[in-house]
């Protein structure tokens, strides 16, 4: 990988969700991505006009039944003619559309670039038609009709690392409690509570060792996120040095196999994220970060269940592996800590709508380190850099962004 | 006869902001806030086909269980795949006794309906004997408890007596 023109720099100029929640029936994605994108174009101070370019960032075409989905939104918020293109990746569809982003703009195919993500979740269909939607995400000639539900074999890698280190149903439920009590602090969150360890232990169990009040959520809502070159904030974006200025510094994408049987032992064997860790190598040096834990303010992770949050940890560096859980009880990741993680509440307390999801998360960073969330959930800046990761599957497609503030 | 012309109506509904904090001066969508709900059937029935590795199925209903082999480097890949990942050589066919040993697994006290199976269901994760990779199926008739199913122990391959509902449902694995 090379940077060709170190001068050319992408920088966050804003961003807008539209409300997260287990069913927002006063319209569909269009409608939503709307709001998102409004909100993005008044918090940067930009005009649809100006922007040279979209991205759009959903997964499913099942659960709102619109193919070619993109061409609605991009056409919805005036984009038309302008170039569009669609990044998909499962879970990870967020955080490669703010990767592609940056790739767009540092090529110099564009110096402007609104990211657009939402997902419906299927509140639409039957519980079970909506399970079996998601489950046409893995092997369906392999693993559906053996397993046609995702949190099965994310059990099975939360067992492994329960076998292999000693982590503890306690230490992920801690998770738990930690990104439903941030969610309460993020007025656009789907499910926030103020919960126990206990209240996550007695909750009913779905599939060892995973119980309810482990797993992420299905939502509804959108999210959007406003990147620019220098030159091109400088003339379109009024609020320009008006606002901290908050750069894209660090890209990094990693994969593995479909299907967890494929995997090479040790690692990641059926317990480790691969693409995390690939994706980190790529992205840490682009950005600067040599100790993870020390070098981030904040960090919003991919909590598709809470243990998947503890592994991530480890692949994305911030421990040594099996060390996640003893970090968790030291309180390292709650506000306040070391190294706050899903300060926005997370995919178990903001919400889940696959495409929003990672754009969401990019959001708060983005809120963050300009210091404008919520004071129940603002973390304290030292080195004003913020990250975030998205992932598909069970780890297939594995996207990592870093922000930093620059005044 | 107003809204009864529509033949798929389910309901109409008036929605509310949801962001009613973003909004002090009112709702900005409040002239599109009427709702309606219709159903919106779809069936559908695909004529799938399984792709190169479909021989692994039709072996199964011969009880024997296959794997590919990977002539360019060696590896045996438990799911079979026609190209092996790891040299790009085109894999050739070798049948393996069909005995394991449990990686991992999970216990499910909830599966989706779809899946037409009792609870507690066991997913397992079988180090095939002759492979390098791992095959991943049910785990049955491992007695009265799943306290008795512990990674390491040794498995096998069971195959259907009574006709399946999908070709990958011709096999699962027992306790040996």
């Amino acid at each position: 990988m090379e940077i060709l023109d170190k001068k050319r720099r992408v920088f966050v100029l804003g961003g807008g969700i539209s409300k997260f929640a287990a069913e927002r029936e006063d319209g569909s994605m269009r409608d939503w991505i709307n709001e998102a994108v409004l909100e993005a174009l008044e918090d940067s101070g930009t005009k649809v006009q100006d922007i040279e370019h979209s991205t759009t960032s959903y997964f499913s075409d099942h659960f709102d039944k619109q193919l070619k989905a993109g061409a609605i939104f991009h056409d919805n918020i005036g984009m038309c003619p302008k170039p569009n293109v669609r990044v998909e990746g499962g879970g990870g569809t967020g955080g490669l559309a703010i990767r592609n982003a940056y790739a767009y703009i540092m090529s110099g195919l564009c110096d402007s670039m609104v990211v657009f993500g939402s997902e419906n979740m299927g509140r639409q269909v039957p519980s079970d038609v909506a399970q079996q939607f998601i489950a046409l995400a893995s092997d369906t000639d392999w693993e559906v009709q053996v397993a046609g539900f995702y949190i099965a074999y994310y059990a099975i890698m939360m067992v492994t690392h329960m076998e292999q280190y000693g982590t503890k149903e306690e230490q992920f439920a801690m998770v738990s409690v930690k990104n439903h009590r941030n969610a309460m602090y993020n007025p656009k969150s789907h499910y926030p509570m103020d919960i126990t360890i206990d209240d996550v232990l007695k909750s009913k169990m779905i599939t060892y060792p995973y119980k309810k009040l482990d797993c992420s959520l299905l939502s509804d809502g959108a999210a959007s996120l406003i990147f620019a070159t220098e030159d091109w904030a400088k003339k379109n974006c009024s609020t320009w040095e008006k606002k901290p200025t908050i750069e894209l510094t660090g890209t990094g994408c990693g994969t593995d196999f479909m299907r967890m049987a494929d995997r090479p032992h040790p690692y990641p064997g059926v317990t480790h994220f691969r693409g995390k860790r690939t994706a980190a190598e790529q992205a840490y040096p682009m950005a600067g970060i040599k100790n993870p834990l020390e070098d981030f303010d904040c960090f919003e992770v991919h909590d598709a269940y809470s243990g998947a949050e503890l592994v991530s940890y480890e692949d994305l560096g911030f421990c040594k592996e099996g060390e996640s859980g003893k970090l968790m009880e030291k309180g390292v990741f709650n506000v306040g800590g070391e190294l706050p993680t899903n300060t926005s509440g997370g995919l178990m307390g903001f919400g889940h709508p696959v495409g929003a999801t990672g754009v969401a998360q990019g959001v708060e960073v983005l809120r963050q380190l300009r210091q404008e969330a919520d004071p129940g959930r603002q973390v304290e800046l030292n080195s004003k850099r913020g990250g975030m990761d998205s992932h598909g599957g069970t780890g297939t497609f594995c996207a990592l962004n870093i922000f930093e503030r620059r005044d | 006869m107003g809204l009864e012309l529509i033949s798929n109506l389910m309901n109409v509904f008036t929605a509310e902001d949801p962001m009613p904090f973003e909004h002090p001066d009112g709702d900005p969508w409040a002239d599109f806030r009427e709702g309606m709900r219709i159903e919106w059937k779809m069936d559908f029935t695909y004529k799938h086909v399984l792709g190169k590795y479909s021989k692994f199925f039709i072996e199964l209903t011969n009880h024997k269980f296959l794997a590919t082999e990977c002539p360019g480097c060696g590896k045996v890949w438990a799911v079979p795949r026609p190209l092996c990942a790891d040299c790009l050589t085109i894999t050739k066919w070798k049948e393996l006794p069909g005995t394991g040993t449990l990686h991992s697994f999970s216990v499910s006290e909830f599966v989706p309906s779809f899946m037409k199976v009792e609870v507690p269901y066991v997913l397992a994760l079988v180090k095939m004997d002759g492979a390098d990779t791992l095959f991943t199926h049910q785990l049955r008739n491992y007695g009265d408890s799943t306290d008795a199913v512990k990674t390491g122990m040794s498995v096998k391959v069971a195959y259907a007596t009574e006709p399946v509902a999908h070709p990958m449902l011709l096999m699962h694995f027992e306790p040996v």
